[in-house]
């Protein structure tokens, strides 16, 4: 090894020098900057920021837009959740917001409105991007589905279905996408736990014709599958000497 | 001297062992179960510069009636497991398996409710490779373990005499399951 054994034998107090101070580095909190620094901030993007399309929605939907946000230069518009199709309809039409990029659930974790799901919404040809949120409630978890507006809908919508139960009605295909048809639970909600429901899904036979496994770690568990025919124990001494 | 004697090896018995040993450890045909990155370090195992075809192994088969070497490469989920033990399953003996990565090892970094944390949950594995992915080199690692597998402990004894068939292993004992979470 190229360790010098006199250099780094004393502490660096003993060599004369002090130790370094440590330095916390706390992760600051900003004031919220100022909207509108596209000017100011190389990064903004101009494709994320479209107050024109916010003032059209609010102006076609009034009291059914529920919010906006706008942070990091761009906009999430929170709608009501019955008027999701109309808006959709609205943005692809007469906006031309004519990609969906992306639909997905989330489980916000709170007493009420506790499911929220996301499109995002993207306008190849003007270069615009739009995020718009519905808020759903735990104890009415029906959303009107968007396929007849976007149909890459389908797919996206199954996946919610799957992960947070959220029931899509008038999905053309509403099955589970990932998990087992089924699966009991809805994996993507904050109370499932990271590996899984023990039991849940069922591991495949030890040996031929037997029966599943429930236990997902049969191996930690001291059961270890073996061939179906008898390897002899390895021997000791040299097995190649005959 | 031969095989009538069952576990006691006869003179005839070690001969033809090592010869038939010696020719089903050269020319061993791997079923690539390449499931996901994995199994692009087995194609390049099985490319020109980590050449296995060297060791005899070049013939892949993707028909498990006509391989006798699972190389389980990737991770696995739930719902392909029990595919993949259907493929084993119709594998003929002598057969063996190589968990190749640390996917197919023990999950990975997968660690969470939709992949099989091993694959020595459901399948009796020989050898183990650890990497993410393995260099191609440790594969070949793995297949000369392989080899040395069986030219040292298999016989044709096991050809013959199969001993009782496998009707039960000791099943595990958590068959006691935790109880489900209030969902």
């Amino acid at each position: 090894m190229s360790r010098d054994a006199t250099k780094n034998a004393e502490t660096k107090t003993e060599q004369g020098r002090s130790p370094e101070a440590l330095k916390f580095f706390f992760t600051p909190v900003d004031a919220p900057r100022p909207v509108d620094d596209r000017n100011k901030n190389p990064h903004a993007k101009s494709t994320t920021w479209v107050p024109d399309v916010v003032d059209a929605l609010r102006a076609r939907f009034g009291e059914d837009v529920l919010g906006v946000e706008e942070y990091a230069n761009e906009h999430s518009v929170t709608v009501r959740k019955d008027r999701i199709v109309e808006v959709c309809r609205f943005l692809k039409e007469e906006q031309g917001f004519t990609y969906l990029a992306d639909l997905g659930g989330a489980d916000r974790f709170t007493d009420e409105d506790r499911f929220e799901v996301i499109y995002n919404l993207v306008n190849i040809y003007g270069g615009k991007r739009i995020r718009i949120k519905v808020r759903v409630d735990e104890d009415d978890l029906v959303v009107p589905p968007i396929t007849s507006v976007y149909r890459a809908a389908n797919w996206h919508e199954r996946e919610a279905i799957d992960m947070f139960g959220i029931r899509f009605e008038g999905n053309p295909d509403p099955r589970r996408i990932y998990m087992p048809e089924d699966f009991e639970y809805y994996p993507l909600r904050k109370e499932f736990p990271l590996l899984g429901i023990p039991g849940s899904l069922p591991l495949p036979a030890q040996y031929p014709e037997g029966p599943l496994v429930l236990d997902p770690f049969p191996a930690a568990h001291g059961s270890k599958p073996v061939k179906s025919y008898q390897e002899p124990a390895p021997e000791d001494e040299d097995a190649s000497a005959h | 001297m031969g095989l009538e004697t069952v576990f006691k090896e006869g003179f005839m018995t070690t001969k033809v062992d090592a010869v038939v040993n010696w020719a089903r450890s050269n020319s061993l045909m791997p079923m690539p179960m390449g499931l996901s990155c994995c199994a692009i370090e087995m194609m390049a195992f099985a490319g020109p510069k980590y050449d296995v075809a060297r060791f005899g192994s070049e013939a892949m088969r993707f028909s498990p009636r006509q391989a006798d070497l699972m190389i389980v490469a990737g991770w696995v989920t739930y719902k392909m497991a029990h595919a993949i033990r259907r493929v084993w399953d119709q594998m003929a003996d002598p057969k063996w398996c190589i968990a190749m990565g640390v996917c197919a090892s023990s999950g990975g970094p997968h660690r969470c409710y939709g992949v099989v944390q091993g694959v020595d949950n459901f399948l009796p594995v020989d050898v183990y490779v650890p990497g993410c992915p393995p260099r191609p080199e440790a594969v070949l690692h793995a297949l000369m373990d392989i080899q040395e597998n069986i030219r040292n402990n298999y016989s044709l004894v096991n050809d013959y005499e199969f001993g009782e068939p496998v009707k039960s292993v000791a099943a595990p004992e958590s068959s006691r399951i935790v109880a489900p979470y209030n969902v």
